[in-house]
C-alpha cells in the first residue's frame, strides 16, 4: 500500500503543478478551468484501469501513447506559432484570447485532466480498486489547495499562453516517462536511430559509394557513427527539447517597448528596466519546462524500474555433449521469472535463458538478440528488455525469431526438465554474437 | 549597456584601482587552493601508483615446506631452529607452476651446512640467473660464480677474512669440495651471513638431488591476481605454505600515508590562515571605502543591492584565485610525486573544481564580517565623517 | 501651490543629545530655500531627514505626498533614487571611475546604465571635454558639476545640497551657482540648500534660520 502511495506521489505532484500553471494561466477563468481540470480527471483515472481490462493492457498502452505524442505534435505547433508571432501583437493577443474563452480554455483543462488522471491510473494499475479511489481523492483534494498557493504566489510569477502549454506537456511527459510504457523517449531514440540508418543505407546506395575510389576504410569509419547508439540519442534528444528551447526563444526575442517618445531620460530607463525584469519573468516557466524535459530524458534512460536479472547459473554438458536442466531443481523453472545460465565450452561463453510464457509452455532462448550487441536482456512487469535497444517485447512472442526477439533456441522440452544440445547452442550463440558485432552497414 | 555588464565592469575597476591588495588576496586564495589541489591530486594519483609499483618490486609469494620451522614474514629469512629440515621437490614445484598457469619469475633455494675449519657454514645454493632478476637490489664486488665458485656474504667475509680469489676447503655430507670465492655480495639483509653456490652443486654435496627449502615467486600482476595465484598453488601443492611478502608493500603505504598526512595539516594551516587574511584585508577594504559605500546608499542603492557589489568582488577573486590555483596546485603535485615517488602525477581537469570550490568557498567566507558591516553601514555617519 | 514637503513637529534625537527640535515647516514645489546656521545647528539632520537618508525620531513628514516613516528599508531607497538628488560638500565621487562612468552609477541604481544620456548630462554641465577623466584629474569645481550632472540625472523632484560650495573657490562657487539657476528654470525642481555663506544663501527664495535645531528665524529673499 505504502510502496503504491510512494509510487503515485510524483504523478500527484506533476498533477498539483499542472493545476497551479492552470489557474495562474487562465487568470480570468478559475473557476471553469479548476472544474473542468477536475471532471477531466476523474475520468481519466477511471478510464484508464478500465481500459486496461476491456481492451488489453497492450491497446490501452498503445493508444495513451498515441494521445501523448498528438499532444507532443500540437505543442511543437504552438512553439512554432508563438517564435513567429513573437513580437507580433496580434499573436499575443490571439494566445491571450485562447485562454480567456471559457470553452477553450475548459477543454484545453479537461484534456490535461484526463491525460492527468491515466497516467495515475496506468501507474496504479497493479494495486486495487481502493488504491484507485485513493489517488482520485488525493487528486481532487489538490484542487482547492492549489488554487490557494496560486492566490498566494507572487504578481512576478507569470504564465504566457505559450508557456502554460509547455509546462503542462513537460510535465505530462515528465510523468509519463516514469512508466516504463507509456515512456515516448526510447521509441524516439529507435526511431531516430532507424532513419538515420535507412537514410545513410539508401544515400550511399544510390550514389553507388561502395564502388567509390575515394572513400577509405578511416572515412567508413566515420560513416559507421551514424549507424551507432549516440545518434539516436543525441537526435531524439534535439527533437524532444526543441520546441521548449523555440518557446524560450520566443519569450527571449520579444523587442522592447519603444521609450524614443519619452522626453525623460529617467522615465525611457525605468519603462526599459521595468520591460526587462518582466521579460524574466515571463522566461522562468519555459525554462523550468526545459528543465522537466531534461529529467525526463533522464528518467527513461535510468528508469527507477528493477529488472529481474538473475546471475547466470554455469551448466556443464554430459560426455553426450547434452546439457540438461530440471524443472525444479536449483531454480524452479515455471515460476513465471526468466533464469538466465551460463556454458562454457572452449573458451566461448554462451548464455540463455528459460521462462515460462503466459500460454504454459516454456521457452529457451538466447540471451541475445539478433540485431543488436549482446547485452543480455531483464524481464519486467509482464515484457522481457533488451538492454542495448531498450526495446520492450511482450513475453507472449518470446520464443518466436525475428527483430529484437531473443533467439529461440531447439531444445527438447521433457517431463524432467529441458534439454539442449551444447553444440548447437554453442554454434548459434557464436552465430549470434559474430553478426552482430559487425557494425551495420556495408561493411568494407 | 545592460546591469549586469555594469556590475562586471565595476567590479573589474574596483579590484584594478587597488592594484596591490587585489594581487595579495589573488596570491593568498591561489596558495590556499592550490595547497588543496596537490593534496587531492597526489592522494588520488598515488594511491594506485604505490600497489601498483609495490607489486612489481621484489618476490611477493614465498613458499615454503609445510613442516618447516621457518619464518617467513616481513623481509628476510630468521634463522629459526629447524628441527627436522624438510623439503620440496623441485620437480613437483615446476609441474605445479606450469599446471597452475602462473607466469612468475621464480627462483629456487636449498639450505644447509657445510663444514669449514670446524665451522658450520649456512650455505644456499641458488641459480644465479634468476637471483640477479628477482634482487637486483644485490651488489657484488668481484665476478658471480661459474663452476665450482661460489659467492661470499658480506659479513660472512668480514668476519672470517675471506677476501675473493681464495679457495675455500669445505666438507659435505656427500665428501669433500673445494669452492673458489669469486665474490662478495652484499645484500642488506640477513643474506650476507650465508655462501652461496649453484643449486645443483649444493643438492649434490648435501645428497639431496631435486630438493628445495624454499621458492621464491615474484607474480607480475594487479593484486587479483596474487591471490588468485596463491590460492591455486596451495591446491596443487598440499606440502607446501604460501605467503605473501609484503614489506615493501607497507612501507611505500606506510610513505604515501605520511607524506598525506603531512600535506594535510600544512593544508589546513595554510587555509586557516588564508581565511583570516582574506577577513582582515576585506574588513580593511570596507574600511576604506566606506565613503564610497554611503554615497552608494545615499543614491539609492538598496543594500542588499550595495552588497551583491562587494560580493561580487570577492567572488571574482575567488574566481581567478582558483583558476590560478589549479594551475599551481597541479604543478606542486607533479613536483611533489616525482620527488618523493619518482612517479608522475596524472593530470585531471575536474580537479579545477576542487581548487574553484575551495578558493570561492575562502573568499567569501573570508568576507563574511565585512560584508554585515557594509549591509549595516548608515550613510549619514559614513558621509559625515571627515 | 501644493507643498513638495510638509513637516509636523519633525523631531531627531540622538540619544540625549537632540539635534533637531519639532520642527513644523512647509515647502512649496519649485521653491529655492536656504538653510543657514553654524556648525551643530541641526541643519545637515534636517537635511538628511528630508532626504530620506535618516529617520525622525517623531512628527510627521511628508515629502512629495509620501509619508517617510511609513517607508521600509528599501522603499526608502527607492524614494531616494526616484525623487532625490544630493550634492555634498566633499563631492563624494567614486576614484576609480571616469566622470561618464560616475554618472552612469546614478543611472545603475536606479534603473539601466545608458552611456549616451550620461554624456548629454555631462556636456549640459559644461564637461563635453573632460569625459573620460578620473575625478583625481579635474578641478574642483569640475568635480562638483560632476555631481551636479549625477544629482539630476534621474530627473529627481528634489535636489538637496549640503555646502556645495564649501571647498570652491570665488569664481567656481560663481559657476555653480549659475548651472543650478539655469537648471532649475529649465527642469523646475525643489532646492534645499545648507550653507553657512550669506551670498549662497541669497541665490534662493526663501532662507531659513536654525539655531540649536529651532527654527529662529524665516527671510524671504528676493530674486537674483
Amino acid at each position: 500500500m505504502t510502496s503504491m502511495a510512494v509510487r503515485l506521489m510524483p504523478h500527484l505532484l506533476a498533477w498539483g503543478a499542472m493545476l497551479l500553471l492552470l489557474a495562474r494561466g487562465c487568470a480570468g477563468r478559475r473557476g471553469t478551468v479548476a472544474a473542468a481540470a477536475g471532471a477531466g480527471f476523474i475520468g481519466g483515472i477511471v478510464a484508464a484501469p478500465a481500459a486496461a481490462r476491456l481492451l488489453g493492457t497492450d491497446a490501452s498502452f498503445d493508444t495513451a501513447k498515441i494521445v501523448l505524442g498528438a499532444a507532443f505534435l500540437v505543442y511543437c505547433a504552438v512553439a512554432v506559432a508563438a517564435l513567429y508571432g513573437s513580437g507580433r501583437s496580434s499573436a499575443a493577443n490571439w494566445g491571450e484570447r485562447l485562454t480567456c474563452s471559457a470553452p477553450v480554455a475548459a477543454a484545453g483543462a479537461f484534456f490535461t485532466g484526463v491525460a492527468g488522471g491515466a497516467v495515475c491510473g496506468f501507474r496504479s494499475l497493479s494495486g486495487s480498486v481502493t488504491t484507485v479511489c485513493a489517488a482520485a481523492a488525493a487528486g481532487l483534494l489538490l484542487l482547492p489547495l492549489m488554487l490557494l498557493v496560486e492566490r498566494r504566489l507572487p504578481a512576478a510569477f507569470v504564465v504566457s499562453p505559450a508557456s502554460l502549454v509547455s509546462g503542462i506537456t513537460s510535465l505530462l511527459l515528465f510523468t509519463s516517462s516514469s512508466l516504463l510504457r507509456l515512456d515516448l523517449f526510447s521509441p524516439l531514440t529507435m526511431k531516430v536511430m532507424k532513419f538515420s540508418h535507412d537514410f545513410v543505407h539508401q544515400f550511399f546506395e544510390s550514389m553507388l559509394i561502395p564502388d567509390h575510389l575515394f572513400f577509405t576504410a578511416r572515412l567508413w569509419g566515420f560513416v559507421g557513427v551514424l549507424f551507432s547508439n549516440a545518434v539516436g540519442f543525441w537526435g531524439a534528444l534535439v527533437v524532444w527539447l526543441a520546441p521548449a528551447l523555440l518557446v524560450i526563444c520566443a519569450v527571449a526575442l520579444e523587442p522592447l517597448p519603444a521609450v524614443a517618445h519619452l522626453r525623460e531620460g529617467a522615465r525611457r530607463r525605468k519603462t526599459i528596466a521595468a520591460a526587462i525584469r518582466a521579460k524574466r519573468q515571463r522566461l522562468a516557466v519555459p525554462l523550468l519546462a526545459l528543465a522537466v524535459f531534461s529529467c525526463a530524458v533522464y528518467q527513461s534512460k535510468f528508469p527507477a524500474v528493477e529488472y529481474w536479472d538473475p546471475k547466470p547459473i554455469q551448466v556443464s554438458a554430459s560426455p553426450a555433449g547434452e546439457i540438461f536442466i530440471p524443472k525444479k531443481g536449483e531454480v524452479d523453472l515455471e515460476d513465471g521469472k526468466l533464469h538466465k545460465f551460463l556454458f562454457k565450452k572452449g573458451g566461448t561463453e554462451a548464455r540463455f535463458f528459460i521462462v515460462m510464457t503466459p500460454a504454459g509452455g516454456l521457452t529457451v532462448v538466447l540471451d541475445a538478440c539478433s540485431i543488436c550487441k549482446p547485452d543480455g536482456y531483464g524481464q519486467t512487469e509482464g515484457t522481457v528488455i533488451c538492454y542495448y535497444c531498450k526495446t520492450l517485447i511482450p513475453l507472449d512472442t518470446v520464443g518466436r525469431p525475428g527483430g529484437c526477439n531473443p533467439v529461440p533456441l531447439p531444445c527438447a522440452l521433457k517431463a524432467d526438465g529441458v534439454h539442449i544440445d551444447g553444440v548447437t547452442l554453442v554454434n548459434r550463440w557464436v552465430d549470434t554474437v559474430q553478426a552482430t558485432a559487425r557494425v551495420g552497414g556495408e561493411g568494407k | 549597456m545592460t546591469r549586469r555588464r555594469w556590475l562586471v565592469h565595476l567590479i573589474y575597476r574596483a579590484l584594478v584601482y587597488r592594484r596591490g591588495r587585489t594581487l595579495l588576496l589573488l596570491s593568498v586564495l591561489a596558495m590556499a587552493s592550490s595547497l588543496a589541489t596537490a593534496l587531492g591530486l597526489v592522494s588520488y594519483s598515488m594511491e594506485r601508483r604505490v600497489a601498483e609499483e609495490v607489486r612489481k618490486y621484489g618476490a611477493n609469494l614465498v613458499l615454503v615446506p609445510e613442516a618447516a620451522h621457518l619464518d617467513v614474514g616481513s623481509g628476510g629469512l630468521n634463522f629459526g631452529v629447524v628441527s627436522e629440515p624438510s623439503y620440496l621437490r623441485q620437480d613437483q614445484v615446476e609441474s605445479a607452476l606450469a599446471a597452475g598457469g602462473i607466469k612468475a619469475e621464480r627462483s629456487f633455494h636449498l639450505r644447509g651446512a657445510l663444514q669449514w675449519k670446524n665451522l658450520d657454514l649456512m650455505v644456499e645454493g641458488v641459480n644465479f640467473a634468476d637471483i640477479r632478476r628477482l634482487f637486483p637490489w644485490w651488489q657484488l664486488k668481484g665476478g658471480w660464480p661459474g663452476a665450482s665458485e661460489a659467492v661470499v656474504g658480506s659479513d660472512l667475509a668480514t668476519r672470517l677474512k675471506i677476501a675473493p680469489g681464495s679457495a675455500l676447503e669445505l666438507s659435505a655430507p656427500a665428501g669433500p669440495m673445494t669452492l673458489r670465492v669469486s665474490g662478495v655480495v652484499s645484500t642488506g639483509g640477513e643474506e650476507d651471513n650465508l655462501l652461496f653456490l649453484a643449486l645443483p652443486e649444493l643438492q649434490k654435496a648435501l645428497g639431496l638431488p631435486g630438493e628445495l627449502s624454499q621458492v621464491r615467486l615474484m607474480v607480475t600482476a594487479g593484486g587479483g591476481a596474487l591471490k588468485r595465484d596463491a590460492s591455486s598453488l596451495k591446491k596443487l601443492l598440499p606440502a607446501a605454505r604460501v605467503s605473501e611478502v609484503r614489506q615493501t608493500a607497507r612501507t611505500s603505504e606506510g610513505l604515501l600515508a605520511k607524506v598525506k598526512l603531512l600535506m594535510l595539516l600544512v593544508t589546513v594551516v595554510v587555509l586557516v590562515s588564508a581565511g583570516c587574511s582574506v577577513a582582515g584585508t576585506m574588513s580593511a577594504t570596507v574600511l576604506e571605502r566606506s565613503k564610497e559605500i554611503g554615497l552608494m546608499k545615499a543614491m539609492g542603492g538598496t543594500r542588499l543591492g550595495v552588497m551583491s557589489i562587494f560580493c561580487g568582488e570577492a567572488a571574482m577573486l575567488g574566481l581567478v584565485g582558483g583558476g590560478a590555483g589549479y594551475i599551481l596546485g597541479t604543478a606542486i603535485a607533479q613536483f611533489i610525486t616525482e620527488t618523493v615517488f619518482s612517479a608522475s602525477a596524472e593530470f585531471v581537469p575536474w580537479f579545477a573544481g576542487v581548487s574553484f570550490s575551495v578558493s570561492l568557498f575562502l573568499a567569501l567566507a573570508g568576507s563574511l564580517g565585512p560584508m554585515t558591516s557594509v549591509f549595516t553601514l548608515d550613510p549619514v555617519r559614513s558621509l559625515r565623517g571627515e | 501651490m501644493p507643498s513638495i514637503i510638509e513637516t509636523s513637529q519633525l523631531t531627531r534625537n540622538y540619544g540625549e543629545i537632540c539635534a533637531l527640535k519639532p520642527l513644523d515647516l512647509k515647502v512649496p514645489e519649485g521653491e529655492w530655500l536656504s538653510v543657514m546656521g553654524h556648525s551643530g545647528s541641526g541643519k545637515s539632520t534636517f537635511m538628511n531627514l528630508v532626504g530620506g537618508l535618516d529617520r525622525p525620531s517623531g512628527g510627521e513628514l511628508m515629502v512629495g505626498g509620501e509619508n517617510l516613516l511609513a517607508l521600509s528599508e528599501d522603499g526608502l531607497a527607492r524614494f531616494r533614487r526616484e525623487f532625490v538628488g544630493i550634492i555634498f560638500q566633499q563631492h563624494h565621487l567614486v576614484p576609480y571611475l571616469t566622470a561618464v562612468e560616475n554618472v552612469m552609477m546614478a543611472q545603475y541604481f536606479h534603473s539601466v546604465p545608458d552611456e549616451s544620456e550620461a554624456i548629454t548630462a555631462l556636456q549640459r554641465v559644461g564637461l563635453g571635454h573632460r569625459l573620460k577623466n578620473r575625478p583625481g584629474e579635474l578641478s574642483g569645481g569640475e568635480q562638483q558639476r560632476v555631481c551636479i550632472a549625477r544629482a539630476i540625472i534621474n530627473s529627481p523632484k528634489l535636489l538637496l545640497g549640503d555646502e556645495p560650495t564649501g571647498n570652491l573657490d570665488h569664481k567656481s562657487t560663481l559657476m555653480v551657482m549659475e548651472l543650478l539657476k539655469e537648471l532649475r528654470a529649465e527642469v523646475r525642481f525643489t532646492v534645499i540648500m545648507v550653507t553657512h555663506n550669506q551670498e549662497v544663501a541669497a541665490w534662493g527664495d526663501r532662507t531659513i534660520y536654525l539655531d540649536d535645531g529651532v527654527l529662529v528665524r524665516e527671510e524671504r529673499v528676493g530674486q537674483r
